[in-house]
This record gives C-alpha cells, structure tokens and sequence, in this order.
C-alpha cells in the first residue's frame, strides 16, 4: 500500500466524503478508501488514547479500532450515522473494552462491551433518520465555534479525558454544579437538550 | 412508551464511555427501548465525533497500517460480526429468561431482593434486583446516596408518577416515597448505588428503592 494522499471525492448528496469511503469499505472491501480512512482517522484516534491515559497503547488502540472497523464495515449505514460518528463510538468501546481486559480476565466478562455500548445502526429495528443524524454533526461544528472556552473545555475533558463531572470538577478547582451548569450551557448551544423533562 | 428519561448530563457520560458497567447497562436497556434518547445518544456521539476531530493531530507510522493490514489478512474472508442466531440481551446473558424464576430472597412484606453485584467484578458499585409483588406496598423509605434504577417488569407508583417497563428514575437522600406495584405483574426493578468508600461495609441492607 502507498501512502497515497487520497483526497475523498466530491460528497454526492448528503453523504460526507467519509461516508462515502467507509461505504466503499463495506460494500468492496476497497483498500484504497481503507487507506484514506487510516490516514484521516488514525491520527485522531492515536491522540484520544494518549488523552485518556493509554499512551503506552496508544498505536495498539489505533490498530484494533481499524481492524473493528474492517471487520464491522459491512453493517455500516451511512442513513443512521455519519463515518465520523461511527468511527468514534468503535474508538470508545474499544478503549473501554481494552482497559476491561487489563483489569480482568475474559472469564469474567459476563457481557460484552457492545451489550453495554451501542454502536449507531447495529440495532436493525432502528428507524433511519438520516437527515438528522447528518445535519447534527455539521450543525455541531459550527455551533462549537460559538462556545466559551470554559465549556469547550469541559466538554472536551468529559469525551476525551474521559473524566467525570466530578473529575473536572476536581482538577479544574470548581464547584460540581459549576461543571454541570457549563454542560448544561453548551449542550442547550448544541441543540443536544431538547427537552429534558417528562417528554 | 417510557415517560422517565435519563437527563442530558447522563446520556453526556454514557457516550463518552465513561459510566460505570453498571450505570451504561441501565442506559443501555433504556435506550433499547426508547427512540427518543437514542436519538439524544446519537446526535452526543456526534458531539464526541466532533470533539475528536478538533484535537492536535499527532502522527501514525505507516508500519501500524502494514500491521492491520496482515491482521485483517490472516482472518478468514470477511463474515459480518451479526451473529446468526438472535442476539441475545445484556439482560438475558446476565440473568437468563425469567427473571421471575431467580434465586429471590424474601425481605420485608411484599419485597423481595437478589444483590447481584458480583456479576459485575471490579467495579465498586452495589448492584440490586428488587420485586415488589403485584399490588404490593413498600414501607415508606429515602435513598442514602444517588441510586439509579430501572424498570425491568411491571410498574410501580409513588408520588411522582407511574414508573413503567423501562422507566429509568434517579433518587436520592431527598426522595423519600412509598411506591406500590401496580398492574397485574410483580414489579422488578434494576439498581445501582454507588457506595460512597466510607460507608463500605455499612451497606448491609439491601432494599432499595423500594425500602432502606
């Protein structure tokens, strides 16, 4: 394989351009696309796991989340979430399911991380709402740029640090309900929040 | 339909991964059955998608692609991971089928309780399945530190509403309430407490949320 630098071509309708790659993946086995996916993701998931603290893991973290990737790639529905979207969620079990094993044998592993752990689209029963799974993570982005730096850096604590409210609480020196009102802020920002209660 | 719903700042720590086993198996059920906090878990995926993105970028030797490259070689041609069979539940790996046919201790009256904790080594949590029989009442009680629980079976009624199949409610030492199972079945219930370390050893009675 040559460390061609494949630009992914033009999105065709709503599908991102790493969409379309990971499709190409699942329906083709195609290692071109394979390729260009590594090169844009692995990278990200290389830095995730010497955020959270898997520095000496970091290169194996990368290895397993793409070998999942290939290996799932076929159950892969661009309608229900975005490349993107669905590479994180694999990079986040396989974290946990990585730091799982070194606390204990497989024996004792009564359930699965993907039990306890949903990967967007494996449940078939799900109705695909695709508009708004496409839509959320570019309005993401660009409401993201809109936010204080103090919730972005909470928010970011929380999904790459993988620290508890608590946790940022505690290193950032702040009262709990600071960092949960800060979450609550950006999340109402982000449209996350839509309604909370007795819906 | 479920009508209680886990909060936002919850659904935040389950997609980043960082609850508890415990804690993400009740979201987990919970969102099983509800499109509706899926759909929130989705659009916070997305988030962590984002959040990912938006990190320093550092480099990957192009030998670790080489390596998945053999990895996925040396595995037979690619079968999808779907199982044949029907998947089976977290629920029903961790408890088999009937759920009613558990090794259930008596407690108090109409409640009865399993401690289930051990099923999930390591993690420091004290995990409970509780049944409160069809039309029974459980003695009024509060809840010493934050208690998650969900509906497994049945439902049961206190002063804030009906918890039904799936309901997912947090209560704490605020929340004191007298619940009734109500419905033709037995109420059973999912919870996890987390032991705060220095009460360790204090937890000895295991009846919550219906009674403690």
């Amino acid at each position: 394989m040559t460390t061609l630098d494949r630009k992914p071509a033009k999105a065709e309708g709503r599908k991102d351009p790493w969409s379309q790659l990971l499709d190409k993946v699942g329906k083709h086995q195609d290692r071109e696309a394979y390729h260009a996916l590594f090169e844009h993701f692995g990278p990200q998931i290389k830095y995730y796991a010497m955020a959270n603290g898997l520095a000496s893991h970091a290169e194996e973290l990368v290895q397993e989340v793409f070998v999942s990737i290939w290996r799932r790639s076929c159950l892969y529905d661009w309608r229900k979430a975005a490349a993107s979207t669905w590479i994180f969620t694999i990079a986040r079990n396989q974290r946990i399911d990585m730091l799982r094993k070194m606390q204990r044998s497989s024996a004792e592993m009564l359930v699965e991380t993907e039990d306890l752990w949903q990967i967007p689209g494996d449940n078939e029963d799900e109705p695909v709402t695709s508009l708004h799974r496409l839509m959320s993570e570019r309005r993401i982005r660009e409401s993201l740029s809109h936010l204080p730096e103090e919730q972005i850096t909470v928010i970011a604590k929380v999904y790459m640090e993988n620290k508890s409210h608590q946790m940022v609480a505690d290193e950032l020196d702040i009262p709990l309900g600071t960092v949960k009102s800060r979450v609550r802020l950006a999340l109402n920002k982000l449209k996350v929040i839509l309604q909370d209660q007795n819906v | 339909m479920t009508r209680h719903h886990p909060d936002s700042l919850t659904l935040m720590e389950y997609s980043a991964g960082n609850l508890s086993e415990p804690h993400a198996l009740c979201i987990r059920l919970h969102l099983d059955k509800c499109p509706h906090c899926r759909s929130r878990v989705d659009t916070l995926d997305s988030l962590g998608a984002v959040m990912m993105e938006e990190q320093p970028k550092v480099s990957v030797s192009e030998s670790i692609f080489d390596n998945i490259l053999s990895r996925i070689d040396s595995e037979p041609a690619t079968e999808p991971d779907r199982p044949a069979a029907p998947r089976m539940g977290p629920l029903q790996k961790l408890l088999g089928e009937d759920l009613n046919g558990l090794p259930w201790k008596r407690q108090l009256g109409d409640v009865s309780v399993l401690d289930i904790s051990e099923k999930f080594p390591g993690q420091g949590e004290q995990v409970v399945l509780q049944k409160l029989a069809a039309g029974g009442k459980a003695p009024a009680h509060t809840h010493r530190g934050n208690e998650t629980t969900i509906v497994l079976q049945g439902a049961f009624a206190d002063q804030n509403g009906v918890f039904n199949q799936w309901d997912f409610v947090v209560l704490n030492e605020q929340d004191e309430h007298k619940p009734v199972a109500v419905g033709c079945e037995d109420c059973i219930t999912l919870s996890v407490l987390s032991a705060p370390v220095k009460l360790t050893g204090a937890f000895t009675r295991l009846l919550n949320p219906f009674i403690r």
